[in-house]
């Protein structure tokens, strides 16, 4: 390297360092961002905004995955699967804290493209930029899950290979774990005979939101489906709450989506199971919540 | 003499190749596009072609007693052939294409030498016609095994799309394993798009028919369009009456015996006056071929006294009898009487005498299928529903949001439906095997049938189930009830059980709406009529 070349950049990095907000003032952002409004884009933006912005959780050339709920083959409306719109918005919040690419990727219940089309989510996320793939059988790998009931499970090497991952959740009932919200949602990153996860589900739920570790959550609450879950079928199954949950901790955030339900989050397994593994704080009294309303 | 071929009909020979490329990657296209490419409603006709043929036509009409309005196009090919002859068969028909081909092929490779006419009579596939028409004036509808488009349509459906997709998966394992990451992605990605069907029950002796069918043109050119064809023989007794009649002229013939030889349809254009018009399908091979270009096809309106195929009465009454013989047999089964589990039709299928009188076995709708669930029956609709679509719920589920089955089929034997009417329409009901059911029987937790459940609410309703061990420990778990007013029989619950070999939870045709006896509970009407 030039000497000179050197120099520059020494003083632009002193710059940066200077500048850059979260490396002298991390704490005090709040653990949890909730923001209220109409607009799906203005809550996601005010969410991430809120914790900092994503150039907190993106690097500059990384390879980011997202992982939305698209699940089922339903329109947004029955809030079966994450919000397209919200997608979109993370997509191109991805793009702007300067990812390399952006990749959509789920594995869906009901027949892929099906899922992808009706949901909204392919035509939005790839109207933003991102790489929209389509489940593929060939990219599972069977991988040490290291959980304390999962240990080799497969999964979607998309995940491995990311230098991010964004986890980005419907809210949404569910007769076993009483709730799908952001743990849930790993299990359509895997692959392997899904169904047999539910045996010991909230294990399962645990074990593999420790494995993928996201960058972090955004939980969408724009609309919830408190009836008929987890995949609803009528607008009178769902209720606009209109709200975006953003934070790092996985367990809090579906705290606080439990709340949506009038649930006490503990009173959910998975959560009670989630906080004793440390993967993040159960009592929402002891997290920073920062509310706004946009 | 001077010794040369004709020009113009070599070019027209040429021209000839050209229309049946064209014609057959219309078909293939159409074939491609006969998949969920991302819209509720397919934008083309892509089952169109099959309107165009009059042996379906008749046959749908004669055995159905209705007439179905689409198949008034195949009235055009009956015109088109009446005054020009079998110019479809060489021209147009996909599967003629690939007889020809193949031909062509065995040619080349002289497995196939054509010889002077071996005096092999050309009457099978008019007696075979004979058969399937008498066949459908007693309601068994047979056409669809032989009749050209259902046989190369089936067979491409169940037996070329899992090969194709087997392709382009072992391409893209192989890419992967070379290390062409993104070969390997894309490839993967358009086997996600193109929804290519996987698995077909039935597919080795539908695969293997075809293959036969193919394989015949190495001992006889273009075997099939020569004995078998039911749709070619149609046409050939609306030929005799063409305007462009072949005609040697006996000034230039050399008496080579070549057009003969190589008739691809054992027409016999040589000797003069021994032409059958009903064979000849234009493709212009003779004219095309004579070295001394003495064979054309003049413009003549005039009737002329026209050589046809040998069928003497004898044979056309005994066939006739015969059928008349066979055709009831495949009436005498119980599954007239009683309705079977496994029969689950699609969504929107007729009633089953009238599904039967109009199905055809083509296999656009076991195409169209975005789950692969519909699969050629092979005992569930007996001996008269060989090959018509079953929904078998363990190999693919009926999706909630889609209608493809009943926009593509050509007959309609399954009725046209909107989405909207779809998802209302009970093809059979869902019953829990307490048995093998994870809860009743192992006091494990699972609801992953629930779960899956398309309406709102669902039609699997949880309740608590005690289950006592060995241990004489009692475990409650949450289990699955079947309400059977809301089950709409989709078999998405069989398709997702934990308990693979044999769900513990099964569909069976039982209370599917088609049906006025495959009934369960009487209050079921009422009720279902009450909520809307």
């Amino acid at each position: 390297m030039e000497r000179r070349e050197f120099i520059k950049e020494l003083v632009i990095g002193g710059v940066a360092i200077g500048l850059s907000p979260h490396l002298l003032a991390q704490s005090s952002y709040p653990e949890l961002a909730v923001v209220t409004g109409e607009s799906p884009e203005k809550i996601t933006r005010g969410a991430v905004e809120l914790l900092g912005g994503m150039k907190r959780f993106i690097g500059r050339g990384d390879k980011v995955i997202i992982k939305p709920n698209i699940g089922w083959d339903r329109t947004p409306d029955m809030a079966a699967c994450t919000n397209p719109e919200i997608v979109k918005t993370v997509v191109t919040l991805a793009l702007e804290a300067g990812a390399r690419e952006v990749i959509v990727l789920d594995h869906t219940i009901n027949q892929p493209k099906r899922c992808y089309i009706r949901s909204g989510i392919q035509a939005a996320a790839q109207s933003a930029g991102a790489r929209v793939l389509l489940p593929d059988d060939q990219r599972l790998k069977k991988v040490n899950i290291k959980g304390d009931w999962l240990k080799e499970w497969e999964v979607f090497v998309d995940f491995l290979e990311a230098d991010k991952i964004i986890n980005l959740p419907a809210t949404k009932v569910h007769s076993l774990s009483r709730v799908t919200l952001g743990m849930k949602n790993w299990l359509g990153a895997v692959g392997g005979s899904r169904n047999q996860l539910h045996q010991r589900i909230d294990e399962a739920m645990v074990d593999l939101a420790a494995f993928f570790k996201p960058a972090i959550t955004i939980l969408d609450s724009y609309r919830i489906l408190f009836r008929n879950g987890p995949q609803g079928g009528r607008i009178s199954d769902t209720k606009l709450m209109k709200t975006v949950v953003a934070g790092t901790d996985q367990v809090a955030i579906d705290a606080y989506g439990a709340t949506f339900f009038d649930f006490k989050p503990q009173d959910l397994r998975f959560l009670q199971l989630a906080s004793t593994r440390g993967l993040g704080k159960l009592d929402l009294e002891k997290v920073k919540i920062e509310k706004r309303t946009v | 003499m001077k010794r040369e071929r004709s020009k113009k009909y070599q070019r027209l020979q040429k021209l000839r190749i050209v229309s049946q490329l064209v014609f057959f990657v219309l078909f293939f296209f159409l074939f491609i596009k006969t998949h969920y490419g991302g819209a509720d409603y397919l934008t083309i006709t892509v089952e169109r072609y099959f309107h165009f043929d009059p042996l379906l036509a008749l046959t749908a009409t004669i055995g159905a007693r209705l007439f179905f309005a689409a198949f008034w196009l195949s009235l055009i090919t009956l015109l088109f052939t009446l005054i020009f002859g079998r110019v479809v068969c060489g021209w147009i028909c996909p599967f003629g294409a690939v007889h020809q081909f193949f031909s062509f092929l065995f040619k080349k490779t002289r497995w196939l030498k054509p010889k002077r006419d071996d005096g092999l009579s050309l009457a099978p596939k008019y007696l075979i016609l004979i058969i399937i028409l008498v066949a459908s004036l007693f309601a068994v509808n047979l056409v669809g095994y032989l009749d050209p488009l259902s046989f190369l349509y089936r067979s491409f459906a169940v037996y070329f799309t899992p090969f194709l997709n087997m392709a382009f998966s072992e391409t893209a394992s192989l890419a992967y394993s070379l290390g062409l990451e993104s070969l390997g992605q894309t490839l993967g990605q358009a086997l996600g798009n193109l929804a290519l069907n996987n698995f077909f029950q039935n597919a080795l002796v539908i695969g293997l028919l075809f293959l036969a069918a193919v394989a015949l043109n190495a001992w006889k050119e273009r075997f099939w369009c020569r004995y078998l064809c039911p749709a070619g023989a149609l046409l050939g007794l609306f030929s005799r009456f063409n305007v462009f009649k072949l005609k040697i002229d006996p000034e230039k013939c050399i008496n080579c015996h070549l057009c003969s030889i190589q008739c691809e349809t054992n027409a016999r254009p040589f000797p003069i006056g021994e032409w059958r018009s009903s064979e000849c399908i234009y493709c212009e091979t003779c004219a095309a071929i004579c070295p001394t270009a003495a064979i054309t096809f003049p413009l003549r309106w005039q009737a002329e006294k026209i050589q046809g195929i040998n069928l003497s009465r004898r044979k056309i009454l005994l066939t006739s009898l015969t059928t008349l013989l066979v055709a009831p047999i495949f009436k005498i089964t119980p599954h007239r009487q009683r309705a079977y589990p496994a029969l689950i039709r699609p969504p929107g299928a007729l009633p089953e005498e009238k599904f039967l009188d109009k199905c055809i076995k083509c296999g656009e709708c076991l195409k169209v299928c975005p789950t692969n669930g519909l699969q050629p029956a092979l005992t569930e609709a007996g001996p008269e529903g060989l090959w018509t679509p079953v929904l078998v719920p363990r190999i693919g589920y009926c999706e909630y949001y889609c209608s493809l089955c009943s926009q593509v089929c050509p007959t309609g034997a399954i009725k046209e439906l909107t989405i909207e009417e779809k998802t209302t329409v009970k093809i059979g009901t869902a019953f829990v095997n307490k048995n093998r059911c994870l809860p009743y029987a192992l006091g494990e937790q699972c609801i992953v049938c629930e779960e899956h459940c398309p309406v709102s609410p669902k039609a699997i309703q949880l309740i608590k189930v005690e289950t006592l061990t060995p241990e004489g420990k009692v475990i409650t778990n949450l289990a699955p009830f079947v309400n059977v007013n809301d089950c709409i029989g989709c078999g998405i619950c069989e398709n997702k059980c934990v308990v693979v070999d044999e769900p513990a939870i099964r569909v069976s045709s039982i209370g599917e709406q088609r049906s006025e006896k495959n009934r369960l509970l009487l209050q079921v009407n009422a009720q279902s009529d009450s909520q809307e």
